[in-house]
């Protein structure tokens, strides 16, 4: 798939020019469209017709995610992204500490241009996964505090302190953020997805979903496989905010052991109270 | 927060926060800005930036690190922080 890429503007940084060299890969083997930041931020109106066209792909030198920020703040949608420090330990590369990228960092950018635009196999998981079937919630716990409600599962979830819940299926289980925790992130904008096929511990990271207001790390509440990721919130994260315990679901694992997983995870009943004291605690 | 627990152990019995490796740090102080919890404060002199709350970091998130534009903010290994907190359980911990 073609892309407009948005790539870090860090010419004074290694991990800038290797986000370069990630752009101009994506343009001679992709036919993606590179973005500059500093043009863009200036004159948003050069790239209008690009931005209109193609997905956006967003390539970020570091954790300041520059890049990122200023599609944010120009109001646009990210399809995929690529965070250069974790796209090189998915690999299990080092980047030479250079300005100058030689011909390994060349052959990295490649790579990392796979991971940027290939999403191929994906699409397969998710087709495997389709036949397992996930129950809407039947009725709700609400948990009040001022104005606000929060809507808890009444059965069949399970949830970490960390404001994730799981429900499983079989050997299946899907995983989310609470209507709680949405709320606290207020509108999001972004699910920056962990690989298909990662091997996850139970609290091991799974992605994150930025708001305006924060980025949330997700926090598995159980251990197994990531065999497939919510790939309608590419398009339409407001699921996420909308409806947080079905069509905002987040990552789909095949479980290694959920009943070991279950002794450290909370009920919907005492997922409540935890909520009750956490909205008592942010309003103070 | 002394009174706080996480999955029933008393968060001050939890090794979890960030730690700031200074010879990396550039004080641009995007960790403190991102964190609600207080975690960081800022203070005058070569230091401009310590964990002065590390209770109130919210155990096994790790995002004020990804904020870090330097790559200076590390944690703990969660295999051995969750070790731990099992251990803590299996001994009687706290009432949830």
């Amino acid at each position: 798939m073609k892309y407009a890429v948005l790539v870090c503007g860090g010419l004074d940084k290694p991990l800038g020019s290797l986000a370069r060299e990630v752009a101009l890969s994506a343009a001679e083997e992709a036919e993606c469209e590179i973005i500059c930041p500093v043009l863009l931020n200036n004159s948003p109106g050069r790239y209008e017709a690009a931005l209109k066209d193609l997905p956006l792909a967003v390539v970020d030198g570091c954790g300041t995610r520059c890049a990122t920020k200023l599609a944010t703040k120009l109001e646009l949608r990210i399809s995929r992204r690529l965070l250069l420090p974790e796209a090189l330990k998915r690999l299990g590369e080092t980047f030479e500490d250079s300005l100058r990228p030689g011909p390994l960092a060349r052959q990295l950018a490649r790579k990392l241009v796979l991971q940027l635009v290939a999403d191929e196999a994906e699409h397969e998981t998710a087709a495997e996964t389709a036949a397992v079937v996930f129950a809407e919630p039947a009725r709700f716990i609400k948990v009040t505090h001022d104005k606000f409600v929060f809507l808890i599962p009444a059965d069949g979830y399970l949830f970490n302190e960390n404001d994730c819940w799981v429900q499983a299926s079989g050997n299946r289980a899907r995983v989310g953020i609470s209507d709680f925790m949405q709320q606290s992130l207020t509108d999001i904008s972004f699910f920056d997805p962990p690989e298909i096929g990662r091997e996850v511990e139970q609290f091991d990271d799974l992605g994150s979903v930025e708001s305006a207001k924060a980025v949330f790390d997700l926090i598995s509440p159980v251990s197994g496989r990531v065999v497939a990721v919510n790939e309608a919130l590419a398009d339409t994260p407001e699921f996420i905010n909308e409806q947080p315990y079905t069509a905002g679901w987040l990552v789909e694992l095949e479980l290694a052991d959920f009943g070991a997983d279950a002794e450290l995870l909370l009920t919907p009943e005492a997922y409540a109270v935890k909520v009750k004291a956490k909205a008592e605690e942010a309003s103070t | 927060m002394s009174d706080a627990t996480f999955m029933g152990v008393r968060r001050d019995q939890i090794d979890w926060a960030p730690s700031i490796d200074y010879s990396k740090c550039d004080f641009c102080m995007a960790c403190d800005e991102f964190c609600p919890h207080k975690v960081f404060e800022r203070q005058e002199g070569e230091i401009k930036l310590v964990v002065a709350n590390p209770k109130n970091c919210v155990v096994f998130c790790r995002a004020c690190a990804k904020t870090c534009g330097p790559d200076a903010i590390s944690f703990p290994a969660k295999p051995e922080t969750i070790a731990a907190i099992k251990r803590i359980r299996q001994d009687g911990g706290e009432a949830e």
